[in-house]
């Protein structure tokens, strides 16, 4: 009798923590290569708007019919993109193939936890066809760890009825465009509407030949740099012609754009679709970014496909990466506009040059900086915003911000 | 020793294998964990990539000195308790007293100054960036009024101001219910012999339900400061994760995630300062208990 007692505490006390046991085990072995067996490949993104999120699932569905012994599972994870994906692979339970930001990239490849894909590479996937500064970004000493599946560069974005009323040209020059701006503000509405942060300014702040990023350390308050960012100050503290967003109760660029409180916006390529859907009768058009110095000069944004180095699927995983950024499957992707294609034969095959909006985008691209700039950018970023914006409010002289925010980000990268 | 016989020892065996479920789980999931920390905080570590782990003995606690985003962090949250705790404590009693005091309609108030309470922090939050919005109500009403407007998403010297006014507003009427209790437990006789001696309504309040509530005093504010002290959610939507502007919505455990998710290999600096901030808390609790002079349970 006593025996059984302990026989049956033992017994539920065992269930109780097999139970608790399995929900960490992770799942079965590798089922690539089984005859007649489907094999699964994970795919994790970001969510889009419903129209990127349906030519995504095109793409897979046109992707699955090619390949019928591969299931794709795709995975929207939908806030806190890098977070959850840095969880998930220290915990052993990452995507086969997932979306990395170029800015997050060279960190994330450091780790060694993304699969260099060069030796996957074939002739007919032609790597050349890629936009080179684009690709670039995702290579680390001599590797590539993944193809970038698209990008936007940033195009002046102008209000047409409020430049005609103020009977201003679309600048060409910075010190056009400054003036441009004075003769537009009026009547509560700005003439620009900015973004103070680093991802938005890098191209400024480098116009006069400073390096934001020097030998993997901030660099940022360094006299050409402050000099080339004095004026988006001026812009804001003297002339009152520039507005943040926030101060006139929009949350980005686009938004003050189509409520038409600026005139004139720096933005990229998802600010078209934002403004035929939320704003459609806003006339505007758009333009090349303003020299500075007489010099050409954007920021290009991009996200590759990447795999993971862990995955148990790299054949299946190469196939679908493959395709993805492949010219079938970028074409489809790229298709309605959402997104410019990385490949040049897609871009012309799809002739965005020549559409009048998002011609100015893609003649940016062969002279863009990309958003990426080594190990420590995230670091350097996160400092500069903070200061940058006090500055940028009024609060303090913009040499000094920054020489503080130097200091404290190169004082984080050492401990690092 | 002579009691632990064969029989008590088998007893208390099975007493340990039935609880064996509870006890595994808190191990793995509290005495554990706590324990990983400690053990973190001495390490240099990169989770990414093959685990690895470098014992550095006090760096990472050193760093903290030298860290000037983290002195403001830790600035930023002592300002935040010193502001909200007294103002919460304060709030929720006299909350509680007028709801006490037997006027009409009591229970409807009741709900009413309670419903703040039901909303999750983070639509609460979103809820008060939308109204603290440049053309929001609040700016709206400000204006009607005459006075000036702000900023309050975008200005740092408000920004921390706007999360404590909206957090005090949101946690009070929790403690206004642990007060309307504990004034229930005060005897009516106290009230009615002062009142045939002549007290105001003042008088009563200050001399018989303050101090009468003293022990529930003490919980509220220690409630109040580990609450407050691990302020995070609200700092965290209100910023985009950022801590801005100009690091003024910075608080210890934003900063904490900082290093744990945003940095790659900083989860030993993270785990310091963490342990940092469960110091401060526990010295914080310590003086608190000291001031309040009162032999409690808690």
């Amino acid at each position: 009798m006593k025996s059984r007692k302990w026989m049956a505490g033992l017994g539920v006390a065992s269930m109780l923590m097999a139970g608790v046991l399995s929900g960490c085990s992770s799942e079965g072995a590798s089922t690539e290569g089984k005859d007649g067996e489907k094999t699964q490949v994970t795919l994790a993104g970001w969510g889009g708007n419903p129209t990127e999120e349906k030519l995504l699932k095109q793409t897979i569905a046109d992707f699955e019919e090619k390949n019928p012994d591969i299931d794709v599972k795709l995975e929207v994870i939908t806030e806190q993109y890098m977070d959850v994906i840095k969880t998930r692979l220290i915990g052993g339970e990452g995507p086969d193939v997932f979306y990395l930001d170029a800015f997050e990239a060279p960190a994330l490849i450091e780790t060694g936890v993304i699969e260099p894909l060069d030796e996957y590479v074939t002739d007919e996937f032609d790597v050349d066809d890629f936009e080179k500064p684009l690709l670039e970004a995702f290579i680390s000493d001599d590797q590539t760890y993944g193809f970038p599946k698209d990008y936007s560069t940033l195009a002046l974005f102008y209000n047409k009825k409020m430049l005609d009323e103020a009977g201003v040209e679309v600048p060409q020059t910075w010190d056009d465009f400054q003036k441009a701006a004075k003769t537009l503000t009026k009547d509560g509405k700005y003439g620009f509407g900015v973004a103070p942060e680093l991802a938005r300014q890098f191209w400024v702040a480098q116009s006069l030949g400073g390096d934001v990023v020097k030998d993997g350390k901030a660099n940022f308050a360094s006299d050409d740099v402050v000099t080339a960012l004095k004026p988006v100050i001026d812009m804001h503290n003297e002339d009152q012609s520039a507005v943040e967003p926030k101060e006139v109760g929009a949350t980005w660029g686009g938004e003050v754009f189509g409520q038409e409180k600026a005139a004139m916006v720096i933005e990229g390529n998802w600010a078209i679709p934002f403004l035929a859907d939320t704003f459609p009768d806003v006339e505007y058009g758009t333009a090349e970014l303003p020299t500075i110095d007489g010099k050409k000069s954007t920021m290009a944004y991009s996200v590759a496909y990447v795999m993971n180095a862990a995955s148990e699927k790299k054949k299946a995983s190469w196939k679908l990466l493959s395709y993805l950024t492949g010219k079938e499957g970028m074409e489809t992707w790229t298709s309605k506009g959402y997104a410019l294609p990385t490949r040049k034969s897609v871009a012309e095959k799809l002739g965005y040059d020549q559409d009048e909006l998002r011609g100015p985008l893609v003649a940016g691209a062969s002279y863009a900086t990309v958003w990426s700039e080594g190990t420590n950018l995230p670091t350097i970023t996160n400092n500069f915003n903070n200061q940058f914006l006090s500055a940028f409010l009024g609060d303090r002289p913009l040499d000094d911000a920054l020489k503080e925010a130097q200091k404290q980000a190169n004082s984080e990268i050492d401990s690092n | 020793m002579k009691s632990l016989s064969r029989r008590a020892l088998r007893e208390s065996g099975q007493g340990y294998l039935f609880m064996s479920p509870a006890l595994f789980v808190l191990l793995l999931f509290i005495i554990g964990p706590i324990f990983y920390v400690i053990f973190l905080s001495f390490h240099k570590v990169q989770l990414l990539g093959g685990a690895s782990y470098d014992f550095v003995a006090f760096d990472n606690f050193a760093r903290i000195l030298d860290d000037t985003r983290a002195q403001i962090a830790l600035w930023n949250t002592f300002k935040y308790v010193v502001i909200v705790v007294p103002c919460q404590t304060i709030l929720a009693l006299i909350l509680a007293a007028t709801l006490n005091a037997g006027m009409k309609g009591q229970s409807v108030f009741r709900i009413i100054y309670f419903l703040p309470t039901l909303t999750s922090s983070a639509v609460l939050t979103l809820i008060f960036m939308w109204m603290y919005n440049k053309n929001g109500l609040i700016n709206n009403m400000l204006d009607a009024i005459g006075l000036p407007t702000y900023n309050f998403l975008g200005d740092p010297d408000i920004a921390l101001n706007a999360i404590m006014i909206m957090n005090i507003w949101s946690t009070a009427p929790f403690f206004m219910v642990i007060y309307l209790a504990a004034l229930q437990d005060i005897p009516d006789s106290l009230y009615e012999a002062a009142e045939l001696d002549g007290a105001s309504t003042i008088q009563k309040f200050m001399k018989i339900t303050v101090p009468h509530l003293r022990p529930v005093t003490s919980f509220v504010a220690i409630m109040g400061l580990i609450g407050t002290f691990q302020l995070f959610d609200q700092s965290y939507i209100f910023s985009g994760g950022s801590g801005g502007p100009d690091n003024s919505t910075l608080t210890v455990v934003l900063l904490v995630y900082q290093y744990a998710f945003k940095n790659l290999g900083t989860m030993g600096y993270a785990a310091a300062l963490v342990l940092m901030l469960a110091i401060v808390i526990l010295v914080a609790t310590l003086i608190q208990r000291k001031f309040s002079k009162e032999e409690s349970l808690y």
